[in-house]
């Protein structure tokens, strides 16, 4: 079956498929800018690399960086709690289940994804959303993605004003060992980010050039393309 | 004034008058953040107030928080305020030694049972059977389960008793555990935590006491709000440098002699609460960030673990050499995961290119 | 023989345990014991050499620069720093400082009351009381009133029937010889002192934020920026405020200090034969007074053997040992021979009876505290050590100057020197000699601030990518308590090793391999003690040693051992 998917699928073979709705490629585009601009103004935040001259009053580079810090934080959060809501509510290729393997199938899958990326097989198998290995690598992800949620708050509750329900979240202090190691958690977990989006931008590349799919296009128009056998088996997996 | 009482007549005696002693009280009001009404009932209610029994036991410790109380500000009043307590075990200031010094804790634990006030110095081995720090051939825990026990309340004076300190800091040698840690469940126990603890917020303390009839909020490592409630570095004077993007770059250069913010050298304001910036040190003289020197976060837990390497922002990562920079680490991670992919799509394009004769074999291997 | 064990010995820093056979109304054998135990050079393994000396600070809370200085030197010899003028003037200021703080607190509230009966005090004539003190001093709070009030605040302070620090101690013993008026006095003085530290201790906080644990060192120099046009920096309003607080402590030790010891000393000059101790004294040397790598010292260093003060040789950093043979330690080669500081090792094995105990065995290990040696000799360190090196140099001249003329006013000889009244003396006589000394330094720090030298710390070592992959360095410093020395060993930009031998190690030490008693033990030796269950006297000659004991007690370990680790929250 998949020797088939060696070559591009034929015109008349190829059948568009809607994967990604709407609420997903959202959450997906904010997730992605909150993390840049999140990283950017999170390493100027622990290594301030612009120093300024002049009068104090007339500056708030480091007050401007914190707030733009802030609001994306904001965007992140919203943005990684939607999805994880989305997860109950979404298409089937959106469900929680993509993520963490339950079925059978679904681990075979992970088994072959990884021959695939390994160079032991030649082409990835096939699926229509995420291949399983991705998939539970995602759920990696949205984890530190909640880490980085829990140690933002953390950091940002003693400095919530006076009467903020967010001083609420101090609680989360002694959980993460006290600040200086919510803040170390919160430098790793940003590098494990980036190093995740190198990955996935790549593997969505490769996937995409492979199996000629339009994987990293599905991700804007929310469509891929497929063939009808691979279709004919999700419907059955999804059935059984 | 008929109705005054004993320190009415003590200050009397000791050259203090009345003014004086509301004005020192406006000063108390003001560090315990009290309202200006409030003073002047602090007055009436210190001067009320039975006077209390307090034990001061020395384990684990440097006599740090002893040689800090002595520098307790509001000079004469604040003597008084001592004087007040019936201090009746000490041993850097006690004239008695020996068996003496031990009658005079065991007779108080005794007499007072439930009424006194512990207050521990230092932090309280538990290896070696507590032979790390014995007084008078009984060990630190076992003067602490007695002493503390028996107590109205036991306030940790300094990191070490708060929260184990130096001595507990990696690989903690002696096995040095916090007050509350080594006599569990103790009734009102109160940290007062710093290296050492500021003489005004344990003067602080016991005033507030005496006034409200109660001990204070405490936060979530059971330290007063009062003191602790709130950032260093929200409190702090460089804060405007620290927003605007000014910050010292080495000893000694021009940004340094201006009081310019030193987060690039370390300064762990931003992680430490601490009322520093407010109450100061040694009658309200200085406080380290405004001397020129980082913050390193003394009145956190943990923190010579935890707020090391001084100078650096960021701790050091357990298993990793001194110094080993995360975000350096990171850097070369992601550099790393982004070469190892590029290897791979190139390893995947050169595999293909070879693989276009032999597709179907490759194919099928597939399966 | 009755066997006496103070425990605690109190109105010192830390524990200490002194355990004493009495006969005939002395002591005939005696045992220092430390009961403390931290092992802070275990935990600096691994760590940043510049955040060793915020560490070592933390050994001791009152003698609280000493170990920060100490540290900071070792770690600049290893990694070869230079520290600026600035840097060199403002560590001698906060050292001068802290020893005129330390010696003043130490008189009148650690050891004062061994010699001072207060309940004698309040039977005095407060005229009589004023009479005395304007005949030894034209200290101006000293008229009928004032001792009046004095005596009054005592009185009902006594009446109070809750004597709290005060309560339990040997009012009455036989041993306090002072008139009613002489123990007024001292009270009065031992009230005005307390005021007197917490003021002038401000110069610490001014200079190093806060104190105790002054936090403005730095590996290379001071973290407290120098500029006269900047109100973030020590600038001239600084200076004005250090002449200040030099001029008041002058004042307080020259008017108040010194005369109080003549005066006390004169009713105790039998006290100038007890407590000789072992008679060797060491001294590194303090206040450089240049920047070269060797500098010229204010106070010189060097050792004295025998009671010679005619002989004093310069000291050699390889001929100082530790012994661990009834310490609480093992060395793996055996505890027969004594190893080098940076030889060091130090296995804790605690021997001891399981507390709560009756008696230490003193035949075996019995102390925290390891023996060191310099060349095998007990040696007594200390303000007697550093004034005897001092007035065998000659210099400086002001040192010995003093000491001739309080040998001449208390009518005895050299010989004197020699004993524990001697240890007092020479505690005051090194006090004013540096009150007097630290005014040079504040008008060293205007004349740089004036030539517009900025410099506060060499910036060149601070990034550990300019060090030696490997160094090792020593720092030595004198204590208010002696003769402290630290050794670094850094590899890789990381503690290695480190090691402390510290004043009271070398003064509270217990026996050696050959059974050579440390110098508090040998002191003790023929001390008087009228009622074995008041030992007074014991307090008195270990007292004037200052004992520090969370000093003296440290570690250093080459192995990785089992421990107990607890984790605490």
């Amino acid at each position: 079956m998949s020797a088939a998917l060696a070559r591009p699928i034929p015109e008349s073979r190829r059948i568009r498929v809607r994967v990604w709705e709407l609420p997903v490629r959202i959450a997906h585009w904010c997730i992605v800018f909150s993390i840049l601009v999140l990283a950017a103004t999170g390493f100027y935040i622990g290594h301030p690399f612009i120093s300024v001259s002049g009068m104090a009053r007339d500056h708030f580079v480091m007050g401007t960086i914190k707030v733009i810090h802030f609001y994306a934080a904001i965007v992140f959060t919203l943005a990684v709690l939607s999805r994880l809501v989305w997860m109950f509510m979404g298409n089937r290729y959106a469900r929680w289940n993509q993520f963490i393997p339950t079925s059978r199938r679904r681990l075979h899958n992970m088994y072959e994804s990884l021959r695939f990326y390994l160079f032991i097989r030649r082409d990835p198998p096939p699926v229509i959303g995420h291949n399983a290995l991705a998939g539970a690598a995602y759920s990696v992800i949205y984890g530190i993605c909640l880490v980085m949620i829990g140690t933002g708050l953390a950091m940002y509750a003693p400095q919530a004003p006076v009467g903020s329900p967010m001083r609420w979240f101090a609680f989360l202090i002694p959980f993460f060992g006290g600040l200086p190691t919510a803040r170390l958690i919160h430098h790793i977990g940003m590098w494990l980010l980036l190093a995740f989006m190198v990955h996935h931008v790549y593997s969505s590349i490769l996937v995409s050039a492979v199996e000629h799919n339009a994987t990293i296009e599905s991700i804007v128009s929310g469509n891929k393309f497929v063939t009808p056998e691979t279709l004919a088996e999700e419907s059955e997996e999804s059935d059984a | 004034m008929g109705n005054h009482g004993w320190l009415t007549r003590e200050l009397k005696a000791r050259g203090v008058s009345r003014r004086e002693f509301v004005k020192f009280c406006a000063s108390m009001a003001a560090i315990l953040a009290l309202p200006p009404p409030v003073a002047a009932k602090l007055a009436d209610t210190i001067e009320k107030a039975e006077k209390p029994t307090l034990v001061w036991l020395e384990f684990q410790d440097c006599a740090g928080n002893t040689e800090s109380f002595l520098r307790a500000s509001r000079p004469t009043v604040a003597e008084i305020i001592l004087e007040k307590i019936s201090l009746n075990y000490h041993e850097t200031v006690m004239a008695a030694a020996g068996h003496q010094a031990e009658d005079a804790l065991y007779k108080t634990v005794k007499d007072h049972a439930g009424k006194y006030i512990a207050a521990v110095e230092g932090s309280i081995p538990t290896g070696a059977d507590g032979a790390y720090c014995t007084v008078g051939g009984k060990s630190a825990l076992q003067i602490a389960r007695e002493v503390c026990g028996n107590a109205a309340a036991t306030i940790a004076i300094g990191t070490c008793a708060a929260f184990g300190g130096i001595p507990a800091a990696s690989p903690n040698p002696t096995g040095a555990v916090a007050v509350g840690d080594a006599v569990p469940g103790l009734k009102n126990l109160i940290n007062v935590s710093a290296c050492p603890a500021n003489a005004e917020n344990i003067t602080a303390l016991l005033v507030y006491y005496m006034t409200m009839k109660q001990w204070p909020p405490l936060d979530q490592y059971r330290r007063p709000l009062f003191a602790y409630g709130k950032l260093i570095h929200d409190n702090c004077e460089r804060r405007a440098h620290f927003d605007a993007g000014q910050y010292v770059e080495a000893w000694g250069d021009e940004e340094h002699r201006h009081g310019y913010c030193l987060y690039k050298m370390g300064c762990k304001g931003p992680v430490t609460f601490q009322n520093c910036p407010v109450v100061r040190w040694n009658e309200g003289t200085n406080w380290p960030i405004g001397c020129g020197h980082p913050c390193v976060g003394c009145a956190e837990p943990n923190f010579w673990d935890k707020m090391t390497p001084f100078y650096r922002h960021l701790e050091n990562i357990p298993g990793f050499a001194v110094g080993t920079n995360v975000d350096k680490v990171g850097l070369g991670l992601t550099a790393a995961v982004g070469a190892a992919f590029a290897a791979h799509g190139a390893i995947e394009i050169a595999k293909r290119k070879l693989g276009s004769g032999s597709g179907q074999s490759e194919g099928k291997k597939g399966e | 023989m009755p066997h006496v064990v103070v425990d605690p010995v109190t109105r010192i820093e830390g524990h200490l345990r002194i355990e004493a056979e009495v006969d005939g109304g002395a002591v005939r054998n005696a045992w220092s014991s430390s009961t403390m135990f931290r092992g802070i050079e275990i935990i600096l393994k691994g760590r940043d050499p510049r955040d060793a000396w915020v560490f070592t600070q933390r050994i001791c809370g009152v003698c609280t620069t000493v170990h920060a200085i100490a540290s900071i030197r070792a770690v600049e010899h290893a990694i070869g720093a230079n520290p600026p003028p600035n840097a060199r003037i403002l560590r001698n200021l906060i050292i001068g400082a802290q020893c005129v703080h330390d010696h003043v607190i130490h008189f009148y509230h650690l050891q004062a009351l061994d010699w001072v009966d207060i309940v004698s005090a309040l039977s005095a004539d407060p005229a009589k009381a004023a009479a005395l003190a304007q005949s030894i001093s034209d200290w101006p709070i000293s008229g009928r009133a004032y001792f009046t009030d004095v005596r009054k605040r005592l009185k009902d302070f006594v009446a109070g029937g809750r004597l709290g620090p005060f309560a339990n101690a040997y009012w009455g013993h036989p041993a306090y010889k002072l008139p009613p008026e002489a123990n007024l006095m001292a009270v009065a003085h031992y009230l005005q002192a307390l005021d007197f530290q917490r003021q002038f201790i401000r110069i610490h906080a001014i200079l190093g934020g806060k104190n105790p644990h002054l936090q403005s060192f730095l590996v290379g120099g001071m973290a407290t920026p120098v500029d006269p046009d900047s109100q973030n920096s020590l600038n001239l309003g600084t200076i004005a405020e250090l002449n200040k607080l030099v001029a008041s402590a002058r004042d307080f030790v020259t008017r108040v200090y010194l005369p109080d010891i003549l005066a006390v000393a004169s009713f105790y000059k039998d006290w100038a034969s007890v407590g000789a101790g072992v008679g060797n004294y060491l001294s590194y040397g303090e206040y450089p007074e240049d920047d070269n790598p060797n500098p010229r010292m204010y106070l010189p260093g060097g050792f004295i053997l025998n009671r010679d003060i005619t002989k004093v040789q310069a000291v050699e950093p390889d001929k100082i040992s530790e012994y661990v043979k009834h310490s609480w330690y093992d060395y793996k080669g055996g505890d027969d021979k004594s190893l080098q500081p940076f030889k060091g090792e130090t296995i804790p094995n605690y021997t001891g009876p399981k507390p709560p105990y009756e008696r230490l065995n003193v035949d075996q290990k019995y102390s925290w505290l390891k023996s060191p040696r310099y060349n095998d000799n007990p040696m007594e360190v200390g303000p007697l050590a550093r004034m005897l090196v001092a007035y065998a140099h000659g210099r400086p001249a002001r040192a010995k100057e003093l000491i001739d003329s309080t040998l001449k006013t208390l009518g005895v000889g050299p010989q004197a020197l020699f004993s524990t009244l001697g240890r007092i003396a020479a505690r005051a006589i090194e006090t004013q000699v540096i009150v007097e000394k630290m005014q040079d330094w504040v008008d060293a720090l205007a004349e740089n601030m004036a030539r517009r030298d900025y410099r506060i710390c060499d910036n060149s070592k601070w990034d550990p990518s300019t060090w030696p992959a490997e160094c090792w360095g020593a720092g030595f410093h004198e204590a208010p308590r002696g003769s402290l020395g630290h050794w670094v060993h850094i590899k890789d930009g990381a503690i290695a090793n480190y090691q402390c031998v510290v004043p009271s190690t070398w003064n509270a030490g217990p026996r050696d391999a050959a059974g050579k008693r440390g110098p508090y033990e040998e002191a003790l030796i023929g001390n008087p003690v009228a009622k074995p269950d008041q030992p007074l006297e014991i307090l008195r000659t270990v007292h004037s040693f200052d004992p520090c004991m969370a000093c003296g007690v440290h570690v250093l370990d080459n192995e990785r051992r089992e421990i107990v680790r607890v984790r605490a929250v």
